[in-house]
């Protein structure tokens, strides 16, 4: 299933039902449910701050096979920012060194077994897979 | 629906999901904390980078003049966010 969402943080309660309605359709057990709320979450706000004049909506798509759960977040008329390059967080440093950001990727890293992004025609799209049988991510 | 709010005893109790869309109301609530205090997670459902983000920032300011915030009760989903985020190294969790 997929849908449309404006490209705003409002936007993020009606994600949430989205995600919602695809874990209780398809049995999706709530700690799987908790990892993939954040890992869309994070997705879809650095979008929303970052793809600055981008197109109205951003697409997310969700699909379960077997074990294999695949989401995909579309975001079209955008500049291309690959997430699987970006810096690694350093969870290492004391309090003082932490920055303020920059952690939500490095979630979303934790959250999911893969990580595909495709940019095409000023079109990017994120592709995260998991495993539902893998308990460990 | 988030909120955070204070109780007697030097307490914050957060419930909801604490998520992006609500960091600037969260922050201005933790803005009022000047001393160490203990943060309930009891009723928390949920929480992201932007909810991390908030606690983060209150940590550093109130590290400033010697006080810190403690956090209680996190559910196993949102203890495993802040081990993720090597965030345990940084609070007290109980």
């Amino acid at each position: 299933m997929e849908r449309r969402f404006k490209r705003k943080m409002d936007a993020l309660d009606d994600i949430f039902t989205f995600i919602s309605e695809f874990g209780a359709e398809n049995g999706v057990s709530e700690g799987h449910m908790f990892k993939l709320s954040l890992a869309i979450e994070e997705l879809f706000v650095n979008m929303v701050r970052h793809n600055v004049g981008g197109g109205r909506e951003i697409l997310i798509g969700l699909e379960k096979a077997g074990e294999s759960l695949t989401v995909s977040l579309t975001d079209s008329d955008v500049e291309p920012f690959d997430i699987t390059e970006a810096d690694e967080y350093d969870t290492g440093r004391p309090l003082n060194e932490r920055p303020i950001g920059r952690l939500g990727v490095h979630l979303v890293k934790r959250m999911v077994d893969k990580i595909n992004y495709e940019y095409k025609n000023r079109q990017s799209k994120i592709t995260l897979i998991k495993d539902l049988g893998n308990a460990n991510v | 629906m988030f909120s955070a709010e204070f109780r007697e005893g030097d307490v914050v109790a957060l419930s909801g999901r604490f998520d992006a869309s609500q960091v600037e109301k969260a922050q201005a609530e933790f803005d009022k904390v000047d001393k160490s205090c203990m943060v309930d997670f009891e009723n928390l459902e949920y929480i992201s980078s932007g909810g991390l983000s908030v606690l983060l920032s209150t940590q550093k300011r109130l590290s400033e003049a010697g006080h810190k915030l403690k956090l209680k009760n996190m559910n196993k989903h949102i203890r495993e966010v802040f081990q993720y985020a090597g965030f345990d190294m940084i609070f007290e969790i109980e």
